[in-house]
């Protein structure tokens, strides 16, 4: 097979059109994988990717630059309904280019129930088993070695410990590790293995073309086959649309995630929506995260970005994990104006920050189109009923953070002290009656807006990720998940992506 | 035309007075209002690149507020070029984000015509014409707001600011959160990506390039802070 072609924005310079035998939308987990597989079984593959390839010359360590560079609607995005920010990236490799690698298989429990409740016979985990295991030996999984856990993380293994409740070093998609926290902005050690440097190369080297700062604004179709995409070309950062192409492809595989790719859908005409499910059942895994203050310092700012979790809470409906960003970011959590926010600062290189992700399925909204632009509308509440599982989680964690040796803890829930001293005193997180608005909430991780089912009146995709109404349109990224599955997705989404591409290149 | 009665006469002044002193009543609102958004803030230090003068005035009391002078870490808000950060995210965000952006600045600036800081009148003056205690008073109020959407208000802003604070290399040296100098190794994507906006062309290395690869080493928390972030750098 001869060598790809990569195109970056500089290298347009009029309209143009593509052949290939399946044209793969987004450069995420799931399109990254789809494309690479596809390559490898000897088929001719267009992957198309809205955001441009950063090196490590164009990472922004500052924070709040680089999430605007990064991030669509420069990491601004928010639900309505229930205020929370999300994030979704705009670049080569997706969102593997900013989080922190987490790479975690569904539990056994949530893929049973999946299978039971949206009448799917083959997603069990010793289903997905081989297709996690394939994954894992392209990315190099491994869980994240002692050496580059750094103090912050190892507190919580401590404070764990002293309680009793499980925890394990968190397995990442990461090889040499040195431990610098950069995950969010990039990894300048070239150690996390996004898929900018594993799978879209391998991709490129089987023979794919490879379209960055294309957007896809369209599936084209005739009669009930897709027939290839069509979109502009859009300058890095701004957006501004230039030359068109169009791609023919004998399969289109949509993989721009789970907010994008109900909105394509949507402006395609409203395709692959008998069912009505399109943009419909968002879940989140909504997060909140705590602060810990310790006697001595911590030093932060090194060890892994996320090294450690916990499941014990997991059929609770929680998972409790450590974390670390640009401390700017994390700041931006602290309460107080004036000197006493300054005081609060310099406590930064005393502190860890923990933060628990939740499994709230009872809270669901919608991706709808906006009339103009791609950017879509996002509805989401969480619902009351789902609210103490929130609460019940930092209090977990204000418990391990007192068991570590915190000498205090900020929970960041309003109506509540801004910093406690004891354990007793965050009791009253599991007396009071939280409403949705006193917790600052975060969901990156966004499912199920074209959702699988066994019955085609009520999902967008089969089991396989094949779309009911159309025998070639595919989707391969977290809008297929029936339900949120309880523990960082990244893995399971390429889990599936692969299954989908496999069965892809079987038909075509 | 039949002439008018008296009455009807006075009526018809009565009414003609009253139209005139509306509007003349709503000429001086209007005046006062634009003055009040437009006039007698002080041009900008260097040259912007988004924001307007009004809005860099509103950005220096808020991060003068938010930072003031002393403390455990000795730059203001100020020292830190808080407002210059701003404007630099505002001019690299999207249209819609700007805007959103831009209006956290008018709320905070006119909202104590609603929310006036203490001291009577003087209370009602937009934000940046506050004295810093009326200034700290008017941040607190939004803070602890019962109300969600001015405690959003706040913390957006306060996030706004508190990234700019954090990207100032005296703040982030102080509290030894610089980031460490790296040196990242050259792997076989960086051999097919050039820089954002540069040609294919422009790509500086060669298959001879490649080094390896991380060896997973942890950083030393001693060694040399990155480029920019060195003492040397100021």
């Amino acid at each position: 097979m001869s060598e790809g072609d990569l195109r970056v924005f500089a290298g347009y310079d009029r309209d143009f059109t593509e052949e290939a035998d399946a044209v793969v939308v987004g450069s995420g987990p799931g399109g990254a994988i789809v494309a690479g597989e596809l390559t490898r079984a000897g088929y001719r593959v267009v992957l198309v990717e809205e955001g441009p390839p950063f090196t490590p010359g164009d990472y922004e360590v500052d924070g709040g630059l680089s999430m605007a560079r990064t991030l669509r609607e420069g990491g601004l995005r928010t639900t309505v309904g229930t205020v929370m920010p999300t994030m979704q990236a705009v670049a080569l490799g997706g969102g593997s280019l900013v989080n922190s690698a987490i790479c975690n298989r569904a539990p056994e429990f949530v893929l049973d129930r999946w299978c039971e409740d949206f009448d799917l016979s083959d997603t069990h985990l010793s289903d997905l088993d081989p297709h996690y295991d394939a994954v894992a030996e392209t990315i190099g999984i491994s869980p994240t070695p002692e050496a580059v856990q750094g103090r912050r993380n190892l507190l919580f293994r401590d404070g764990c410990d002293a309680l009793g409740f499980s925890s394990e070093p968190i397995a990442r998609n990461v090889r040499g590790c040195r431990g610098s926290g950069e995950c969010f902005t990039g990894c300048r050690s070239r150690a996390k293995q996004s898929m900018d440097i594993t799978t879209v190369p391998a991709a490129l080297r089987g023979g794919a073309t490879v379209l960055t700062s294309a957007r896809v604004e369209a599936v084209e179709t005739s009669g009930d086959r897709a027939i290839g995409v069509m979109g502009r070309i859009v300058a890095p950062f701004t957006g501004r649309p230039s030359h068109r192409f169009r791609v023919r492809a004998r399969a289109v595989v949509l993989a721009a995630g789970c907010m994008a790719t109900p909105v394509l859908l949507q402006k395609s005409g409203g395709i692959a929506n008998r069912s009505g499910q399109v943009g419909r059942n968002l879940q989140f895994h909504p997060g909140v995260g705590v602060m810990g203050i310790f006697p001595d310092r911590v030093e932060p700012q090194f060890g892994a970005t996320q090294g450690y979790q916990s499941r014990e809470f997991l059929e609770a409906g929680f998972k409790l994990e450590t974390l670390w960003a640009p401390p700017a970011l994390l700041a931006v959590r602290l309460p107080g104006s004036g000197l006493d926010l300054k005081r609060r600062l310099a406590d930064v290189p005393y502190s860890a920050v923990w933060d628990a992700i939740a499994s709230c399925d009872r809270s669901l909204g919608r991706v709808e189109a906006r009339r103009s632009g791609f950017d879509p509308k996002i509805t989401w509440r969480l619902n009351p009923d789902d609210t103490p599982i929130l609460a019940e989680a930092v209090y977990r964690l204000a418990e391990i953070f007192f068991a570590a040796g915190a000498r205090s803890v900020l929970c960041g829930v309003h109506g509540f002290p801004d910093e406690i001293h004891t354990l007793e005193e965050a009791e009253i997180l599991r007396r009071r009656t939280l409403r949705p608005s006193d917790l600052v909430l975060g969901g990156n991780h966004a499912f199920c807006t074209t959702r699988m089912h066994g019955d085609p009146t009520r999902g967008v995709v089969d089991e396989l990720g094949r779309c009911h109404d159309l025998e070639n349109l595919w989707i391969a990224d977290s809008g297929v998940f029936p339900r949120c599955p309880s523990v960082n997705p990244m893995w399971t989404i390429m889990a599936l992506a692969r299954r989908t591409a496999l069965a892809l290149a079987e038909r075509l | 035309m039949m002439p008018l009665r008296g009455g009807a006469n006075r009526r018809l002044s009565f009414r003609a007075m009253w139209g005139w002193a509306t509007a003349a009543a709503l000429g001086a609102l209007g005046a006062w209002g634009c003055a009040r958004i437009f006039v007698g803030y002080p041009p900008p230090s260097g040259s912007p690149q988004a924001l307007r003068r009004r809005e860099l005035a509103t950005l220096a009391a808020v991060a003068e507020a938010l930072f003031p002078p002393g403390g455990e870490i000795p730059p203001s808000g100020s020292d830190a070029g808080i407002a210059a950060y701003v404007d630099r995210l505002v001019a690299a965000s999207q249209p819609r984000q700007r805007q959103l952006m831009r209006a956290l600045f008018f709320l905070i600036e006119h909202g104590t015509l609603a929310f006036p800081a203490p001291g009577g009148l003087s209370g009602l003056r937009r934000f940046s014409g506050l004295d810093a205690s009326q200034r700290e008073a008017v941040l607190d109020a939004w803070q602890h707001s019962g109300w969600f959407v001015r405690r959003l208000v706040f913390t957006s802003l306060r996030a706004l600011c508190t990234l700019g604070y954090f990207a100032d290399p005296t703040v982030l040296r102080r509290l030894r959160l610089a980031p460490y100098a790296i040196d990242t190794p050259v792997c076989e994507a960086d051999l097919r990506y050039p820089r954002i906006g540069a040609a294919a062309s422009s790509i500086p290395y060669t298959a001879d390039d490649l080094t390896p690869p991380s060896d997973g080493a942890p950083i030393d928390l001693d060694g040399p802070w990155m480029a920019g972030f060195a003492e040397d750098a100021d």
